[in-house]
C-alpha cells in the first residue's frame, strides 16, 4: 500500500515536473521569438537611420550606445570638402512641373551620391540643389584629396549619362559646378541636445563653397584649390585659373580646373 | 536565433575549394574539429596555417582569460561584419553552454552593464584597434593600462584583436559561405551533439606556457614586434607566420612589402611604414620613391600586378563585406588562384599586424 502511494506520489511529482518543464520551454521559446523580433526591429531601425546619417556614424552610435553621445568628442582633422551645385537650377525649377522636377532632382542626387560613395566620401548634407560631401572625415584617409577629385570626375561622367537620358525624355539637361578644398577643422557630432548631426566645422567648407561658385566665373565644371592640387600626382591634368577674390577670404584664391585623369595604365594602353 | 549580422550583404563564394588532406588533418589535430574553410586557403598553405597557428585559443594566451578572448572575437567580427567568423564564435560560445539569449544580449551590447569593468575596457579597446586604427586604439590602450591591466596581458589583448582582424578579412574577402555556421545552433543534430562538441573543442584549447625568445630575421619588418612578445608563445607563432608569408613564392617580396606599406600608410602606423620603407630599399627602391608610391599608389617603377595589389590593399583597410568581395573578385582575372589567396592573406595579415604594431611597438618597455 505504502509502495503504491509512493509510486503514485512520485508519478504525480514527475508529471508536475514535466508540465513545469514544458511550460518553461514554451516561455523560453516565446522569449526567443520576442528577442528575434526585437533584433529584426533594431536592424530595420539601423537601416532606416543609415538613410539619415552616414552608415559609419550609425554603426558607431549603435556600438557605443546612444546614451554615450555626449562622450563622443569632436576631433580636429584634415578633411577634403567637396561642394557641388546645379547651374541654372532656379530657372529650371520655375519651368518644370513640381513632380517632374522632384524626379529629375532625385535622379541627379542619386547619381552624384553614388559617385561620392564609390570614392570613399560621405554625403554630409543636401543643401537645396547642392550637395556637401567629405572625404577623410569618418576614417583616416591619406588619399582623400585624390579620392575627392576622382569622385568629381565620376560625377561629371555620371551627369553626362544622365543628361542623355533626360534628353531622350525631352527634359532639360543639367550642368554642375564642383569645388574641392582640403584643410583642417572640427569633425564630429555637433548640435543641440534635441538634434545632432555628424558635421565638419571650419573655413574649409566655406572655401569649397566659394570655389564652387568660381566655376561660373571661369566657365568650367570642376575647380580645386592649391591645397588639393599639391596632393595630386601628374595623372590629373589641371589648368591653372587666374586668382580671384572671394567673399570672406583675405587673399585672392588660386584655383585649378580639372580636365581629366590619365593613369600610367591608360597611357600604356594608348601607346 | 537571428544573427545580428544576418542582414549584411554577402556575395556568393567565388573561391576555389581545394582538397588538401594533410592541411585538413593538421587543422583537425589542432582544433579538435574538421574545418572546411581550410580548403579555400589551400592554394597558399601559409594562409591556411596562419588561420590556425596564430589562433589565440591554441596555447598562445598566458594572461588573458579565454572567455574574454572569445568575446573579443565576437565584437571584432561584429565590427568587421564578418558573418562567417561571427557565426563561428557564436557557435563556440553556444557549444560551451552559453544560452542563446545571453549570446544575443552580448551582440546587442545589452549585456554591457553586467560585464566586469575590465572586460568592458578590453572590449572597448578591441573595437578601437579594429575600427579606428591606431589613433583610437592608443587612447583605449592607455585606459586599459591605467585600469591595472599588465603590459603582458595588454599585448595579448592586442594580439587577439589582430588575429580576429586577420580571420575576418580572410573569410570575408573570399566570401566563404557562412550559412552552415549560422544555422549550427538551430540544427537538431548540433543540439544533440552539443555536449560532445563542447568536450572536443575544450580538449583542444589550452593555456600557453613561457617559451624561449625567437630571433626573427632582422632585415625584415616586424622583428621588433616579435621581440615585444619575448617569453610568450605568441612570439614564435607570430614569427613563423610572418616568415612563411615572406618566403611564399606566389607573389614577389616587393609586392608584399608594398601591400604592407599601403596598410601602414592608410591606418596610419608610422613605425610600420618606417620598417617597410627600409625593407623596400633593400629591394632596390629609394626612400623618396617609396614615399611617392605610397602617397599616390602609383608610379612608373611598378609592375602591373604591384599596381593592382596596392590598390587592393587599400580596399581592405575599412570596408563593407560585399564591396571587399567585389574588389577581390575583380582581381581574379589578373592573378592565379595561388596569387589571389596569397594576396588576400598578405592584406589580412598586414591589417592585423599593423594595427597591433602601431600600439605594441610604441609602448615603452
Amino acid at each position: 500500500m505504502i509502495a503504491w502511494a509512493l509510486a503514485l506520489a512520485l508519478s504525480a511529482a514527475a508529471a508536475a515536473l514535466l508540465v513545469a518543464w514544458l511550460q518553461q520551454r514554451a516561455r523560453n521559446a516565446d522569449l526567443e521569438r520576442q528577442i528575434d523580433a526585437a533584433t529584426e526591429e533594431l536592424q530595420r531601425l539601423q537601416q532606416a537611420c543609415a538613410r539619415l546619417a552616414p552608415a559609419g556614424v550609425v554603426n558607431r552610435l549603435v556600438a557605443d550606445g546612444v546614451s554615450e553621445l555626449g562622450e563622443m568628442p569632436a576631433q580636429r582633422k584634415v578633411v577634403t570638402a567637396l561642394f557641388v551645385d546645379l547651374v541654372g537650377y532656379t530657372a529650371m525649377s520655375e519651368r518644370l512641373d513640381p513632380a517632374l522636377l522632384a524626379r529629375v532632382l532625385n535622379g541627379y542626387f542619386q547619381r552624384m551620391s553614388d559617385a561620392i560613395h564609390e570614392h570613399r566620401g560621405h554625403v554630409s548634407t543636401f543643401l537645396g540643389d547642392g550637395i556637401l560631401a567629405y572625404f577623410g572625415a569618418l576614417q583616416p584617409n591619406p588619399w582623400q584629396s585624390a579620392d575627392a577629385v576622382r569622385a568629381a570626375l565620376a560625377m561629371r561622367a555620371a551627369l553626362a549619362d544622365y543628361n542623355r537620358e533626360l534628353e531622350r525624355e525631352g527634359l532639360p539637361t543639367l550642368k554642375i559646378g564642383v569645388g574641392v578644398h582640403r584643410g583642417s577643422g572640427l569633425a564630429g557630432l555637433i548640435g543641440s541636445r534635441e538634434r545632432m548631426e555628424y558635421g565638419f566645422v571650419g573655413r574649409t567648407v566655406n572655401l569649397a563653397a566659394r570655389v564652387q561658385a568660381l566655376t561660373r566665373v571661369h566657365g568650367v565644371d570642376i575647380l580645386v584649390t592649391d591645397a588639393v592640387r599639391s596632393e595630386l600626382d601628374s595623372s590629373f591634368r589641371l589648368d591653372a585659373m587666374p586668382a580671384e577674390w572671394v567673399k570672406g577670404i583675405a587673399e585672392p584664391v588660386v584655383s585649378h580646373a580639372v580636365r581629366e585623369r590619365v593613369t600610367l595604365a591608360d597611357a600604356a594602353r594608348a601607346a | 536565433m537571428t544573427s545580428a549580422l544576418a542582414h549584411v550583404a554577402w556575395e556568393p563564394c567565388f573561391a576555389e575549394a581545394r582538397q588538401d588532406r594533410e592541411l585538413e588533418a593538421y587543422a583537425r589535430r589542432r582544433m579538435g574539429l574538421p574545418n572546411a574553410a581550410v580548403r579555400y586557403f589551400a592554394a597558399a598553405p601559409w594562409v591556411a596555417r596562419a588561420a590556425i597557428d596564430i589562433h589565440p585559443e591554441f596555447g598562445l594566451l598566458m594572461h588573458l582569460e579565454q572567455g574574454t578572448a572569445d568575446l573579443i572575437g565576437l565584437v571584432v567580427s561584429q565590427e568587421n561584419a564578418c558573418r562567417f567568423c561571427f557565426a563561428a564564435v557564436r557557435a563556440v560560445l553556444w557549444f560551451q553552454g552559453m544560452d542563446r539569449a545571453r549570446v544575443q544580449r552580448i551582440e546587442q551590447e545589452a549585456a554591457r552593464p553586467d560585464l566586469p569593468p575590465l572586460v568592458r575596457l578590453t572590449l572597448d579597446y578591441a573595437r578601437s584597434q579594429s575600427r579606428s586604427g591606431p589613433a583610437g586604439a592608443r587612447q583605449a590602450w592607455t585606459a586599459l593600462r591605467a585600469a591595472g591591466v599588465s603590459a603582458a596581458e595588454a599585448r595579448e589583448i592586442a594580439f587577439t584583436v589582430a588575429t580576429a582582424d586577420l580571420a575576418n578579412r580572410l573569410h570575408t574577402a573570399l566570401a566563404i559561405p557562412p550559412r552552415m555556421m549560422e544555422r549550427a545552433p538551430e540544427s537538431l543534430a548540433m543540439r544533440l551533439l552539443r555536449p560532445l562538441l563542447d568536450r572536443m573543442t575544450r580538449s583542444h584549447r589550452w593555456r600557453g606556457s613561457p617559451t624561449t625568445a625567437v630571433a626573427p630575421a632582422p632585415d625584415l619588418p616586424y622583428a621588433r614586434l616579435v621581440s615585444a612578445y619575448a617569453g610568450s608563445p605568441i612570439g614564435p607563432a607570430l614569427a613563423r607566420t610572418i616568415d612563411e608569408m615572406w618566403a611564399s613564392p606566389h607573389l614577389s617580396r616587393r609586392a608584399k612589402l608594398l601591400m604592407f606599406g599601403v596598410v601602414s600608410r592608410g591606418l596610419p602606423c608610422d613605425v610600420c611604414e618606417l620598417e617597410i620603407t627600409r625593407a623596400l630599399q633593400l629591394e632596390g627602391l629609394d626612400a623618396p620613391g617609396v614615399a611617392r608610391l605610397l602617397t599616390h599608389l602609383d608610379g612608373p617603377e611598378l609592375e602591373p600586378t604591384e599596381r593592382l595589389l596596392m590598390a587592393y590593399a587599400r580596399e581592405t583597410l575599412w570596408y563593407q563585406p560585399a564591396a571587399l568581395q567585389r574588389h577581390t573578385r575583380a582581381l581574379q582575372p589578373h592573378l592565379s588562384t595561388e596569387q589571389l589567396v596569397e594576396a588576400v592573406g598578405v592584406a589580412a595579415l598586414a591589417n592585423g599586424v599593423c594595427r597591433m604594431a602601431a600600439v605594441v611597438m610604441t609602448e615603452p618597455a
